[in-house]
């Protein structure tokens, strides 16, 4: 399978930028009843909105390694560590697909709108339905890959598979793909072949494929890159075209 | 062409109650055999589906799950961690679509698995995203699960923006006042065999009003329904029943039959089903097909269209075809 890219963004959150007034000041969005999750995922397609035309009928993927973690820690310290009532808008935000509703709207998108997880693979195995789904119906699509660090980073941890010594990072990253060529910045190839390995997952953040993929067409270079899920390894090929 | 070759489905058979932590006590449509809300209990109740419509190539079969369930997995590693006395560190890839991963590894399935959270459209946009990986020949069989398991913090999002009935859902009624939740978890088996269902196709979009609502005039509904039936090549005289999302609310049930009423000038048979099994949020998809099917079954022929609106912008209309 491949999908030539069109035009990309990525933001690694390190704390130098207050996103929420980003949002409000530079890119005139509303932010109230949202979370960092939402200001995060927005702030990267406004960063995407930048670069690129987006059509009103560009389909949407959005994908994360475990989802909103704040949201969920919210919620379950209000109703069960509290005995406090759940606040309307943190109920709106605890759905995932929330997030890819303010993502569509900050981009214009009217069109398909999918947010799922894979436990395994969760980048590569959204390529694949991405892939399948402009198959049929002939549009483009835009990926928005999301991983939001815990406070403690610890939650994050526990759950990725990882070392309790890993560095972990929030990140997003976006591509808008297509099955033309025209216009095309670079390309991407990817299957569903999977083999075993014995390199450890120390990856980041889950889906750091994504940024991977951004990095290398920054960069104008080429790459095989193998992605590592327990003990199993799939690799994307990445080609810069320009 | 994409068939359902086989399904199973398991929802409320009664309407209850159930007791909110605040105290108010709410109607609910629960399951005879009450699902936990606990790893262990969820992925048995997903096991039990699954196992019912497998396929005999298994190694050839993806597995894709719609749920608006909240991530126990989440859960747990927040209370070892965040609350009570610090459990010793461990790590394992967990997340929402873990009960997926690991139930294609168990019953040897090819190892794709996907978990779809769409809120009331994730298992409609689950059969959707099947058909796809279908035609585009990645697997010969998709096994697409709908779940939704009572949960409080759901249950109190829906009572605090006063959606809820007090009494029962009344769908498309005058008097209607709210959605009744339900529970539920139901398989659905995808493939190219014959089978005398198909599903034709549909549409999806993310498109409404507000977040939590389409337009009252219905055009967000319009639009899903008319490009269903331009996906599907078909005519709107093509189709023999709506079967309604028809939650029960007030303003969700105007919306969508204004919609109806602007895509057909004489409208077909409109069927609603949560009046008997509750709205079973990401399941309804599977579930609503499923109890469509079983109502349909001694039907010679039919082309329905199953309408599915949800929180998030999310629409979707799936039109299935009953072959003789």
């Amino acid at each position: 399978m491949k999908l030539y890219i069109k035009s990309y963004s990525t933001y690694i959150d390190d704390g130098s930028i207050d996103i929420k007034k980003e949002l409000k000041q530079r890119y005139k969005l509303d932010t109230r009843r949202q979370d960092r999750f939402i200001h995060l995922a927005v702030y990267g397609s406004q960063l995407l909105k930048q670069k690129c035309e987006i059509n009103e009928d560009d389909e949407l993927y959005l994908t994360s390694g475990v989802g909103n973690i704040d949201i969920v820690q919210k919620t379950n310290t209000y109703m069960y560590k509290d005995n406090q009532s759940l606040k309307l808008f943190d109920f709106i935000n605890l759905l995932g697909n929330t997030t890819s509703y303010y993502v569509a709207k900050s981009l214009g998108i009217k069109g398909k709108n999918i947010f799922q997880i894979s436990d395994n693979f969760t980048y590569i195995n959204t390529l694949i339905s991405a892939y399948c789904s402009i198959m049929a119906s002939k549009k483009d699509v835009i990926i928005c890959s999301i991983d939001l660090s815990s406070n403690p980073e610890n939650i994050s941890k526990r759950v990725m598979g990882v070392k309790e010594s890993c560095e972990i990072k929030s990140c997003v990253s976006y591509q808008k793909f297509s099955l033309q060529s025209e216009g095309a910045i670079g390309e991407i190839e990817f299957d569903l072949k999977e083999s075993l390995t014995t390199s450890e997952d120390e990856k980041p953040f889950e889906t750091y494929a994504s940024f991977v993929l951004n990095s290398t067409l920054d960069k104008k270079e080429n790459l095989e890159y193998e992605d590592i899920s327990e003990g199993k390894k799939r690799v994307i090929k990445i080609k810069s075209l320009i | 062409m994409v068939n359902i070759l086989s399904y199973e489905i398991k929802h409320a058979k009664t309407l209850g109650k159930k007791v909110l932590e605040n105290g108010v006590s709410i109607p609910f449509f629960a399951l005879e055999d009450e699902i936990k809300q606990n790893q262990h209990e969820i992925k048995n109740a997903i096991k039990e589906v699954v196992l019912k419509v497998l396929p005999k190539k298994r190694e050839k079969t993806a597995l894709l799950v719609g749920t608006s369930l909240i991530d126990w997995y989440l859960v747990d590693a927040i209370n070892d961690l965040a609350y009570e006395e610090k459990k010793p560190y461990t790590s394992q890839k967990r997340s929402i679509d873990s009960y997926a991963k690991d139930l294609s590894l168990e019953l040897g399935l090819s190892g794709f698995s996907m978990s779809i959270n769409t809120a009331c459209t994730s298992s409609a946009n689950a059969m959707l995203e099947a058909k796809n990986l279908i035609e585009a020949g990645l697997f010969e069989y998709v096994v697409v699960v709908g779940l939704e398991v009572y949960s409080p913090v759901m249950s109190s999002g829906f009572y605090s923006m006063e959606l809820l009935s007090a009494t029962k859902p009344k769908p498309f009624k005058e008097d209607r006042d709210g959605l009744v939740l339900g529970e539920g978890v139901g398989a659905m088996l995808l493939g190219k065999e014959e089978s005398s269902w198909e599903l034709k196709g549909g549409f999806s979009n993310c498109n409404s009003e507000t977040i939590t609502a389409v337009s009252s005039s219905g055009e967000e509904c319009e639009e899903v329904m008319l490009k269903a039936l331009k996906n599907c090549s078909l005519h709107v005289e093509d189709i023999t029943a709506i079967k309604a999302h028809a939650t029960g609310s007030y303003a969700n049930d105007e919306a969508e039959m204004n919609a109806i009423k602007k895509v057909f000038k004489n409208p077909p048979e409109i069927l609603t089903i949560k009046e008997q099994i509750g709205h079973t949020i990401g399941a309804s998809g599977v579930l609503e097909i499923g109890f469509l099917m079983n109502m349909k079954s001694k039907s010679k022929n039919g082309m329905f269209m199953c309408n599915y609106f949800g929180f998030g912008g999310n629409n979707i209309s799936l039109i299935v075809e009953k072959k003789a």
